[in-house]
This record gives C-alpha cells, sequence and structure tokens, in this order.
C-alpha cells in the first residue's frame, strides 16, 4: 500500500508543475508536447496543448487521487477533526465538546508523554546508527564478488521478511531468563556467569529492543545501499586507480559521494520506521522498563482507554514529528539532486 | 533560478505526500480502525465458512417450521471456542425460532477488547451478544453500549448465581451482564516436595517462605515461588490479592482510593520480597505462560495461577503431573482472611439491535446461564460455573474433585475495582507496581504515586 500511495501521491503534483514552469525539462517526460511545440513553433498553440496535456495528467491520476484521498486523506482530517475535541468514549454524557487545542497543550504537561518521546528519539537515534554501520559494511561485501554471492543477498533479507510481531516474539524468548539462546551463549563465552532476566531492567530492556530491531532491519538497509553501489560505473573507480587513489581514497571521494543520495533515502525511510516503532516494543516489553515509545502511549491512549481525542492529538504529534523529519531530509536530499 | 525553485517546490511537495501517506498508514487513530475492522472482518469470513454446514441444516428446519428465523451473532475468544459452539449447536437445535452464529476472535483479551470497541463504538450492529472479560463491563456500560438484561435475568435466576459475579456484572443499578462463567487463582504446589520434608500445607506468607527456604535443592526445586509480575493485567490480579488477604483494599466502600495505607505497603513488600528472594530472576517479565512453563519444568515450589492450570498444567508436556496438589492462596500478616481475584467471562448484548434481536438474545442468554447448560459447560470446558449448585453436583464433583475446596475459594473472591476508567487505573496500578517490584522505586514511594494517579482519575 505505501508504495502505491507514494506513486500516486506525488505525480500529480510533479507532472503539472513541471509542464507548465521548467522549460528545460527533458523530453523523455514531457513527450510528445514539447516535440509539437518545436515543429509548430507556436506559442498559442503551446499553451493550449500544455492545458489539454495537464486535464489529461489529471484524469489519469483520478483513480489514485480518489484511492489516496479515501485512504490517507479524510482519516488524517478526521484525526485533526477529533484531537480538538475531549472525546472519551467512556464518557457519553460530556457530549463530546469541541474543546481548541487543549488536547495538544496537555500533551507538553504530560510527563509520560514527554518521557515516550524522548525514549523513542533515543532509540531512533541508536538503532538508526547502528542499521547505517552494519548495512553499508555488510552491502560493501555483497557489492564484492564471490562465490554464492546471490544466495548471500537473498538470505540477509530473512529478518527483513518476516513479520515484526513474529520475530518480537522469536527475540522474546531467546532473552528468556530460564532458556533464553541469548544467555547460553553469553554464558559460553564467559561474558556472564549466570543467566539473566534481560528484559527485567530498563538498560537491559533497550538494548534487546536495539539488538532485534538493528537485526531486522539491517539487511533492509544494506540492500539499498547495495543498489546504490551497483550504479557506480566501473570507470570511475579505473581512473581513480589511474591517478594513484588508496582504497580509502577511492571509497572517499568514489564510493561514499556516489551514494550519499541512496544512503539520505535509506535513513529517511528507517528513522520514519523507528520513530513510529510499536509491535516490537508491544511484544517484547509491552512498554514495561521506560520503553514505552510514543506510538504505543498513543494506542493506549485511543484503544486501551478510549481516550479518541487526546491519542488522535498524539498521534497528530507523531504525524508533525514524522513530518518535520522528513522535511529535513527532502531539504538535504533536494540539494543533492540539484547540485548534480 | 526558477527551474531549481519548482523543483524544490515539487521536492517538498512529494514529501509532504509521503507523510500523510506515512501517517495515514501508522500514526492516525482511523488507518488503524480500519485494518483492525478489515482484521475483523477476515475473521468473520473465516468463521461464516465453518459454520457453513450448520447454517444449511438450519435452514431446512427453518422451512419446515416455515417460518423466518432469528439470527444471532455471538462473538467470543477462541479459549473456549470449541466447548461454547458444541453448546450452542445444541440451542440451535432445541428450538427453531432462533438461530446462533458464532464468530470467534482470538484468544487475547486485549484484541477482543479492541474488536468489540471497533465495532460498538461505530453503532454496528453485525454483532448481538458479546463474550466480555468481567473487567470491561463498567467500561462498556457507561458508554451506552450494553443493553439492561434486567428484564430477561430476574432474580429467581440471579439468586442461583454467585454473588461476586452477580455484583460485578450490575452497573448503575441495572444487569448489563450475564455472569457466563467466572475463574479464580489458587495456589498449586508440589506434594512430593512437602511429602518429602514431612510438612503442612502453610496458610501464611510466612509460613510459604520458611517452606520455600527448606525446599530449595529437593525434587529439583531451584526456586521458591512462581507467579506473574509483567507489566500487565496479570500483575494487576496478582497484586491486589496480595493486599486483600492483608485486609487492605484500592478503593473504601465511598470509592475513595486507600492506596498507600499501612496493610497495602505491608502486603507490596512481601510481593517485593518473593520477587527478589524467592521467584525466578525473570518473573518480572512473566505473563501466564512463561511462568507456568517453569513450574511444569518442575523447578518451583508453588504457582500462584487461575483454576484451569489444574487441567492443563497436568498434560502431556509437564514434569509435574500427579504431583501437584491446590489450595487457597495464603493471608498476609495483618489479614485474617484470604480473597482470590476473580475473573472470566459475562455475556453482553448490544444496545444498537433492535427490540426482537434482543428479546432473543434475552432467550439465548437465560439458555446460557442455566443450571444444565452451565454444569454441561463445566463438564467440557473446566470452566468454573457461575451457579452455584453446580459445585456440588455428584457428577461435578466426580469428574472435577478438587471444586470440593474450590467452591469455598470462589465465594471468598473479589471482583476488581469496578469503574468506567479501569483500563487507566489498571495501567496506573501497573507501571506503577511494577516499578516497585523491578526495584525502580521504592515499595512506599510507588503506591504513593498510585494513589495520587488513582486519586486524579476518581475526581
Amino acid at each position: 500500500m505505501w508504495g502505491g500511495v507514494y506513486a500516486g501521491g506525488c505525480t500529480p503534483f510533479c507532472l503539472t508543475l513541471d509542464a507548465e514552469n521548467s522549460p528545460d525539462i527533458p523530453d523523455s517526460i514531457l513527450g510528445c508536447g514539447r516535440m509539437e511545440e518545436m515543429i509548430l513553433g507556436k506559442k498559442k498553440k503551446n499553451s493550449s496543448i500544455m492545458k489539454t496535456e495537464a486535464r489529461d495528467a489529471w484524469i489519469m491520476m483520478a483513480p489514485a487521487i480518489i484511492v489516496l484521498s479515501v485512504v490517507a486523506v479524510y482519516p488524517i482530517i478526521r484525526t485533526v477533526w477529533l484531537s480538538l475535541h475531549e472525546m472519551v468514549l467512556t464518557d457519553p454524557g460530556s457530549g463530546y465538546p469541541l474543546i481548541g487545542l487543549k488536547n495538544y497543550t496537555a500533551i507538553f504537561k504530560d510527563k509520560r508523554a514527554v518521557e515516550s518521546i524522548v525514549f523513542t528519539l533515543k532509540f531512533t537515534v541508536t538503532t538508526v546508527c547502528f542499521e547505517l554501520l552494519i548495512g553499508f559494511t555488510a552491502a560493501l561485501i555483497m557489492n564484492k564478488p564471490f562465490k554464492g554471492k546471490g544466495i548471500v543477498r537473498a538470505a540477509i533479507l530473512i529478518p527483513w521478511a518476516i513479520p515484526t510481531s513474529v520475530s518480537a516474539m522469536m527475540w522474546k524468548f531467546i532473552y528468556n531468563d530460564q532458556y533464553g539462546l541469548f544467555n547460553d551463549i553469553l554464558l559460553r563465552f564467559g561474558v556472564i556467569d549466570k543467566y539473566k532476566a534481560w528484559l527485567s531492567t530498563a538498560d537491559g530492556s533497550f538494548m534487546a529492543l536495539v539488538i532485534t530491531d538493528v537485526w531486522k532491519t539491517a539487511p533492509y538497509m544494506a540492500l539499498l545501499i547495495l543498489a546504490g553501489l551497483q550504479m557506480i560505473p566501473e570507470e570511475l573507480y579505473e581512473a581513480a586507480e589511474i591517478d594513484g587513489a588508496s582504497v580509502f581514497q577511492k571509497f572517499f571521494y568514489v564510493t561514499l559521494p556516489t551514494v550519499k543520495t541512496t544512503v539520505l533515502v535509506a535513513l529517511l525511510f528507517r528513522t520514519l520506521d523507528a520513530f513510529r516503532v510499536f509491535d516490537l516494543i508491544s511484544v517484547m516489553t509491552g512498554g514495561a522498563n521506560g520503553t514505552e515509545s510514543v506510538s504505543v502511549y498513543t494506542y493506549n491512549h485511543l484503544m486501551k482507554f478510549l481516550d479518541f481525542g487526546y491519542g488522535s492529538a498524539m498521534a497528530m504529534m507523531i504525524f508533525a514529528v514524522v513530518f518535520i523529519i522528513s522535511l529535513i531530509y527532502m531539504r538535504v536530499l533536494g540539494d543533492q539532486i540539484t547540485d548534480r | 533560478m526558477k527551474n531549481k525553485m519548482w523543483k524544490k517546490v515539487a521536492a517538498i511537495a512529494t514529501a509532504s505526500m509521503m507523510v500523510l501517506s506515512l501517517a495515514g498508514c501508522g500514526g492516525s487513530s482511523n488507518a488503524g480502525d480500519a485494518n483492525n475492522a478489515a482484521n475483523a472482518g477476515s475473521t468473520e469470513n473465516a468463521e461464516s465458512t465453518e459454520s457453513a454446514d450448520n447454517t444449511v441444516e438450519n435452514v431446512e428446519t427453518a422451512e419446515e417450521s416455515g417460518g423466518e428465523k432469528i439470527v444471532l451473532k455471538f462473538s467470543f475468544d477462541q479459549g473456549v471456542g470449541e466447548p461454547t459452539q458444541k453448546i450452542v449447536d445444541k440451542f440451535n437445535a432445541s428450538q427453531d425460532k432462533i438461530q446462533v452464529e458464532t464468530v470467534i476472535l482470538p484468544q487475547d483479551a486485549n484484541t477482543v477488547h479492541d474488536d468489540f470497541v471497533n465495532k460498538l463504538a461505530s453503532g454496528d450492529t453485525s454483532v448481538d451478544i458479546m463474550g466480555l472479560d468481567v473487567v470491561y463491563v463498567a467500561e462498556f456500560a457507561s458508554a451506552g453500549w450494553l443493553a439492561d438484561l434486567s428484564g430477561y435475568l430476574g432474580s429467581d435466576i440471579t439468586d442461583q448465581m454467585l454473588a461476586g459475579t452477580v455484583e460485578a456484572a450490575t452497573y448503575d443499578g441495572k444487569l448489563v451482564a450475564a455472569p457466563w462463567f467466572t475463574n479464580s487463582s489458587v495456589m498449586f504446589y508440589r506434594q512430593d516436595v512437602l511429602d518429602e520434608l514431612g510438612e503442612e500445607v502453610p496458610t501464611t506468607w510466612e509460613g510459604w517462605m520458611a517452606l520455600a527456604d527448606k525446599a530449595v535443592g529437593i525434587n529439583g526445586i531451584e526456586y521458591g515461588a512462581d507467579f506473574q509480575a509483567a507489566q500487565s493485567e496479570a500483575l494487576v490480579t496478582n497484586w491486589v490479592e496480595y493486599v486483600w488477604s492483608n485486609g487492605g483494599d484500592i478503593l473504601d466502600a465511598n470509592g475513595t482510593p486507600v492506596i498507600n495505607s499501612e496493610q497495602n505497603v505491608e502486603a507490596t513488600e512481601i510481593m517485593k520480597k518473593l520477587v527478589d528472594e524467592y521467584a525466578p530472576e525473570g518473573v518480572t517479565t512473566y505473563t501466564e505462560t512463561e511462568s507456568e512453563q517453569v513450574f511444569k519444568e518442575g523447578k518451583c515450589l508453588f504457582i500462584r495461577d487461575w483454576s484451569g492450570f489444574w487441567t492443563s498444567g497436568q498434560g502431556d508436556d509437564s514434569k509435574v503431573t500427579g504431583l501437584i496438589a491446590a489450595t487457597k492462596l495464603p493471608v498476609g500478616p495483618s489479614g485474617t482472611e484470604s480473597h482470590t481475584c476473580l475473573g472470566g467471562l459475562d455475556l453482553v448484548v448490544n444496545n444498537n439491535i433492535d427490540d426482537t434481536q434482543k428479546d432473543a438474545a434475552g432467550e439465548f442468554i437465560k439458555f446460557m446461564t442455566s443450571q444444565e447448560t452451565q454444569k454441561e459447560m463445566t463438564l467440557i470446558s473446566s470452566q468454573p460455573p457461575v451457579i452455584k449448585a453446580v459445585y456440588s453436583d455428584a457428577e461435578i464433583l466426580e469428574a472435577i474433585p478438587f471444586y470440593s475446596d474450590f467452591f469455598g475459594i470462589i465465594e471468598g473472591g473479589k471482583s476488581r475495582p469496578k469503574s468506567p476508567k479501569y483500563a487507566k487505573v489498571s495501567d496506573a496500578i501497573q507501571r506503577n507496581i511494577h516499578q516497585a517490584m523491578t526495584g525502580e522505586m521504592e515499595v512506599k514511594a510507588a503506591l504513593d504515586a498510585l494513589q495520587a494517579e488513582v486519586e486524579e482519575l476518581s475526581k
């Protein structure tokens, strides 16, 4: 669904904006309109063709736009509307009055909400850093030709393919204080002298969650970065070698600048995903030991406490943070594209 | 320049659409609702295909009698799926006016709760009767989602039921739910270890701790105690039992929170001591399943668990089959009587359905709570019935001998605080008591914090 919504969402904007305002867009995008313009060489004709084209574009995009409005825009508008009300389902006597921004101001006074935001940011930064490091390394290794490369590439994706709630259950058992594999391995290596209950302390829980998340999503990072690495033309490395570049110089002056955009896109996806972490925490700790993420806390308000007003405000806050993160990345990405 | 600027605008537009779609998927409530609804829909579909042959049969009977049947949808969790289906089939065969179709949900109290909330909050009438966990009755009743059942279950019927279960099904003076089956916890212990030591069954926490000190090392015992202390509803049920059995309470008779009382601090200290010195290290991550696993491995002297563990704890996968016995929960130093925490499911009727449907649902509920049905349900499911007479039935006692003692335990059982804000009260108990158990907070400080939170909620 995500991919579809994304593609459907952006295209109409790109098409119409570009068609009307950017004269030096390649022909391939604008297609026959540009060709006719060149043949006829008439400005008036051109504008009417442009109009027809814009109209056709809208018609073609209409199904996507309609689907998008139903599944994405309407729920968001509805959430905004709910967030402006005092709406606790167990208290229908209140009449669900409109209370303006009170739910939003309450978030900042709510110690638990603030703690959950801090935890989520900490979790996001830690996991994304490790994922980038491990993912990049794995991608570099997989990019080298070696026997069984295909199998390794397929195998590395397995953790990513398992549904999060299933892998969370699996890892919960791995950390079990009686039978856990994690304890067994550490004991054999002499790191610990007796089995520990990893999920019973704040530090242990945080570490366990980070390991599980990195295990699950580093392959995704690796695959995206690998795709970027494969787009680097071999000639660049040859030229660098002729100039006498060392391995490190090749990495820093050829590889890194070329995959930068891909890495940023991968980082954007992972940051947004990590910030919205829910199922992993819900299954592994249930938010205990200070591991309540904003999504878990929001879910509690919406589904457990039936406080739709405050819950919706929390959801909108997540939306705002995710929006800001995207804007920052897009800003960097945008510069990347236009600088080329 | 202009070109660059537009590209940027396009990029920002793209970004915003991406974010919108992201939020649509994850953050917003409605998208989540849609997902849940979709899930619920698929469960229903799966169910309707399953019960397809039933329906066919009944269409035939309907044609024979020449009348339109009233179709009722009955939704409950998988945990009692099979026995309930048998009982429902029997009801469908017993008369020709009403056809009950089952909609079985996964065995997870939260999932079931959320499914019902989604349906009821949107005024949906796709479900008529629900099997609802007793703790949610007040919440659902206060939202106006439950039909008044007083007209269908008169005092002649409710008087035959366990008083605690009827009280828990009453909200604002109205009977909004019909007790279906109840549940209470028991102390399961290793009879072989007690025999080995030549000890009597203790009745106090001090007694159990003294026994545990001696028991470690005998017959594979590694831990003196086993219970559920993960941050979950299971922790609430465990903790209230320490409190009640030590003469304490959560709310007093007027509904005022009395959480940081001396008895409660003492009771919580006992629980904390068990966590620190007697239970497996991971007990603060255990819900029922994990704690049962350790006990079934034969590593624990006792486990506090729901009565159904009598059967499930002595299956083929258990190393303690035939070695366990059950007794009532111990009392604390300031307590006089042991009180177990009552659980179980109630039958509730969707308030949005029309009167004909409601009357039919009333018929069905009368059938479900009749002594005969209750006895049969107990025999095939070993769920504790709500009709008192069933506990002394000869056939039942032959099948489950432990019920002769169990009746006393269940009669002394108490219900968790009844409040429309129960979810919040429970959440506050879970967080604060869990912090006390893991040592993040001092017991007294945790109870003070809890008292303050519950006071805030009862305003």
